[in-house]
């Protein structure tokens, strides 16, 4: 019963309506983003050891001290942009294999705050337009066009603490939880699997006898499990595919990801994996989705492949989504998804570039404009006329 | 999928909205509580600053409750009444959320709360007299009922909505009224109806509470009356929103739902009206939601008119020092800048804050949840760039008139610009209508 409390503020330091607010700030989405990613890196660590690590960080720090110079130069605040700078640079981490060498991270990182921030203001991805940049520059070490090269990745045993460049080839790969001889060193040498289908899909692996997808999915391919958690040569975030669902999921459980985006980014992949032709023996066979060979459904073990076998759950969970750089409407980010996944399996089959699935991110980034024009929604009692807005 | 359907309710019927935490659930359980008169009264003398009223009682006159105070001048102007007997002890000046300071009757309650006797007999009135007599007033727009009706009855309308949507967050005044009183509420919805003539009339009640939505039903049954149940994702409860989910029709920017054959009433003129003509008493109290992280005792309270607000907090409690105090919902309500602050006969809620909201704005980010949100499918970070233009085209202003005000973009915005803000302040600059939420003009 008292009412020293009511010392209400005067008219001139109250806000006009509305009173509350949401709540999200910036600073809360680039934090769910970077826990998000985190968790990923996270997962990239223990599968690629601790040279995934000096990559990630080093991404962040370089990030970090760019934005800052930039803010100092343009005479901006800095403390808010720093979370940002941080995401970037582990979202640039999370697209580099952990065998690069430090400049190229530094390199990428300075490239995506002045190219993707400064330059296009981020409506192209920043960390993705870092990657295809330094992928032209250090053509060496990020195998520019997918030459026949093979990749590390740690041994059994050697999680965590594994050094990545110490690698060795195996004989007769059983999978990643089925080696069995210790070969003696740190980390397998293999083939990408995204490498494989590319080859595959361009008539690279050699027919046994009438049989065309199981040469692939025995001799070439990773056991489909190995995709799963991980353990397969590629960039550090590419290929840990459970860990990004998680992730994926986490944001969409925040709010700050639509599922529709991730979902259909993966069907539309699915589907064009499904349909568009591969070429073996010299003819193009369409819906390899069909294809039985021996009674087993060799087909469908084709197109899961495509799912998992890297860099496509990192794009449709941790990229794709980027606030800035995705479409506005839910229609329109449903047209942004289907680009992006036919995009993917296109450039993956018929493409000679790698990294495929940032090509078509960055690719449909700069067609988000023209769907945000064609998506418009009409204002309410203007009919037509408020289709075409201010 | 009819258990479907059961579970996740209709659907929205307007793009964009946003179901908002809704923070009823402190008041919504509590019965209405009618707070004793029990200090001097600054009673305003009008409803409105530019409807004229005569006052017709000198200082030192015993007043009773519901003895009138002033008498309208015009036909548009509705006489105030005295919420309990005393005697006038001055004439002086009141301030108001919503009009600044307006004259006041200063009134000493002697505690007997004498009223003036009930007459049953008004049925040889007119219908609007008697809406007009007792001051039946209409919160949004902010209109006295019987101007309303006039209005309705000229344009020619011919649907009737009862708006008791109450989306925004803590407002539960009109719930509440429809859990303990539903079939007062239908029965002058009968009446109202007929005196508008309309071919339908319908009360659009949150879908969210179930059995409020079954009782309605239940009174309505045999009444030409329909409960249309809507999920409550704000802004719903906007005029302009519920002539387009249950009528498919589009108000045009600037314009008002009479032009598209509808009248929409608020449920607290329907509560006022059913007053005046169940009970003949005259409108002298207000029903408010109090509520806010700083209330001790949340709540609905029928407080009297010219209760100072500072006695209000006091008779609730406060538990934190208040940041902010706001008259109304929390999205479109009006800020409480004035410590002397008065309860007027139109307020619906008295909000205190322990936090007060002051944003920090950075640059935008383009995230586009203003715009995923906007009900009428605006876009407010390109409505703001008008405001450092020095004029405007007429496509511009029909945009900047198609804003209803509703304050979700602020709400939602990540980097916190002030955009509803910035848009009201331009469409006031290029000449447009003022606030809907304070609107003068239906």
């Amino acid at each position: 019963m008292t009412d020293e409390g009511w010392s209400i503020p005067q008219q001139s330091l109250t806000r006009a309506s509305p009173h509350r607010l949401g709540g999200s700030t910036h600073q809360d989405i680039v934090r769910a983003w970077l826990f998000a990613a985190g968790l990923v890196g996270l997962c990239g660590t223990v599968l690629y050891g601790p040279a995934a690590l000096k990559t990630l960080l080093l991404g962040m720090v370089s990030e970090v001290v760019t934005e800052a110079g930039v803010a100092l130069a343009t005479r901006r605040q800095i403390g808010e942009r720093l979370g940002r700078g941080a995401l970037i640079g582990l979202l640039l981490g999370l697209t580099l294999p952990a065998t690069v060498p430090g400049y190229v991270t530094v390199v990428g990182s300075v490239i995506s705050i002045l190219v993707g921030r400064v330059v296009f203001g981020g409506f192209l991805n920043p960390a993705l337009t870092g990657r295809v940049i330094v992928q032209f520059l250090f053509a060496g070490h990020l195998s520019l066009s997918g030459a026949l090269a093979v990749s590390p990745v740690l041994a059994l045993g050697h999680q965590l603490v594994g050094d990545i460049t110490r690698g060795g080839m195996v004989q007769d790969y059983q999978g990643w939880f089925d080696t069995r001889a210790p070969i003696g060193k740190a980390a397998l040498l293999l083939e990408r699997p995204v490498q494989a289908l590319r080859r595959f899909a361009q008539d690279g692996v050699a027919a046994d006898g009438d049989l065309h997808y199981t040469p692939l999915l025995r001799d070439v391919l990773p056991p489909w499990q190995d995709t799963l958690f991980g353990v397969v040569p590629g960039g550090i975030g590419e290929t840990p595919t459970l860990m990004l669902i998680v992730a994926g999921l986490y944001l969409i459980y925040r709010g700050y990801l639509r599922w529709q985006l991730p979902a259909v980014v993966l069907a539309s992949a699915a589907v064009a994996a499904s349909i568009l032709p591969v070429q073996l023996g010299g003819t193009y066979h369409w819906f390899p989705v069909l294809a039985v060979e021996q009674g087993h459904a060799v087909g469908l073990a084709y197109v899961l492949y495509h799912l998992t076998a890297g860099q496509l759950m990192l794009g449709a969970f941790l990229l794709a989504g980027d606030v800035t750089a995705s479409p506005i409407r839910v229609h329109g980010q449903l047209v942004f998804a289907v680009g992006i996944g036919v995009l993917t399996i296109f450039m993956r089959l018929y493409g000679v570039l790698s990294g495929e699935c940032y090509w078509s991110i960055l690719i449909m980034n700069a067609l988000v404009g023209t769907i945000d024009r064609w998506m418009k929604r009409p204002v309410l009692g203007m009919g037509d006329v408020g289709l075409k807005g201010i | 999928m009819a258990i479907l359907s059961n579970i996740l309710g209709p659907r929205k019927g307007f793009d964009g909205g946003l179901f908002l935490p809704s923070h009823k659930s402190r008041t919504a359980r509590r019965p209405i509580e009618t707070l004793p008169v029990d200090g001097p009264l600054r009673v305003p003398l009008t409803v409105r600053r530019d409807l004229g009223t005569a006052v017709v009682v000198e200082v030192g006159q015993r007043v009773l409750a519901g003895e009138r105070l002033s008498r309208s001048i015009g036909q548009e102007a509705v006489p105030v009444h005295a919420p309990t007997s005393g005697r006038i002890v001055g004439l002086d000046r009141a301030w108001t959320p919503q009009d600044g300071y307006l004259p006041c009757a200063a009134l000493e309650p002697d505690g007997r709360d004498e009223a003036v006797p009930q007459r049953f007999g008004w049925e040889d009135e007119s219908f609007i007299v008697q809406l007009a007599e007792k001051g039946v007033i209409c919160p949004r727009p902010w209109q006295p009922l019987h101007v309303v009706i006039k209005q309705a009855v000229a344009a020619g309308v011919t649907d009737l909505i009862v708006n008791a949507m109450e989306t925004e967050p803590y407002l539960t005044a009109d719930l509440r009224t429809l859990i303990e009183e539903p079939g007062r509420i239908i029965d002058t919805t009968c009446e109202l109806a007929d005196a508008l003539g309309v071919s339908r009339a319908v009360v659009a009640v949150p879908y969210r509470h179930r059995a409020v939505v079954k009782r309605m039903q239940a009174e309505a049954v045999g009444r030409h009356i329909e409960i249309a149940a809507l999920p409550d994702a704000y802004p719903q409860c906007h005029p302009v929103l519920l002539v387009k989910s249950l009528l498919e029709r589009e108000v045009a920017p600037g314009g008002s739902v009479m032009d598209e054959g509808a009248v929409v009433l608020p449920l607290g003129a329907v509560r006022g009206a059913a007053r005046a003509l169940l009970d003949d008493r005259a409108v002298t109290h207000a029903l408010l939601t109090v509520a806010g992280d700083a209330v001790e005792r949340a709540g609905i309270y029928r407080v009297a008119v010219g209760t100072p607000m500072r006695r209000l907090a006091r008779r609730v409690g406060l538990v934190s020092p208040v940041s902010a105090a706001v008259c109304g919902g929390p999205l479109t309500g009006l800020a409480l800048g004035n410590e002397e602050a008065v309860v007027t006969a139109e307020a619906t809620a008295l909000l205190l804050f322990s936090t007060a909201h002051r944003p920090v704005p950075s640059s935008c980010i383009r995230c586009g949840w203003c715009i995923e949100d906007c009900p009428v499918g605006l876009d407010p970070p390109a409505l703001m760039q008008l405001e450092s233009r020095s004029q405007c085209s007429t496509a511009e202003r029909h945009y900047l008139d198609a804003c209803i005000d509703c304050g979700l973009c602020s709400h939602v915005c990540p980097t916190q610009l002030p955009l509803a803000e910035t848009i009201r302040r331009t469409r006031l600059r290029f000449g447009g209508r003022p606030s809907c939420n304070s609107d003068a003009e239906p």
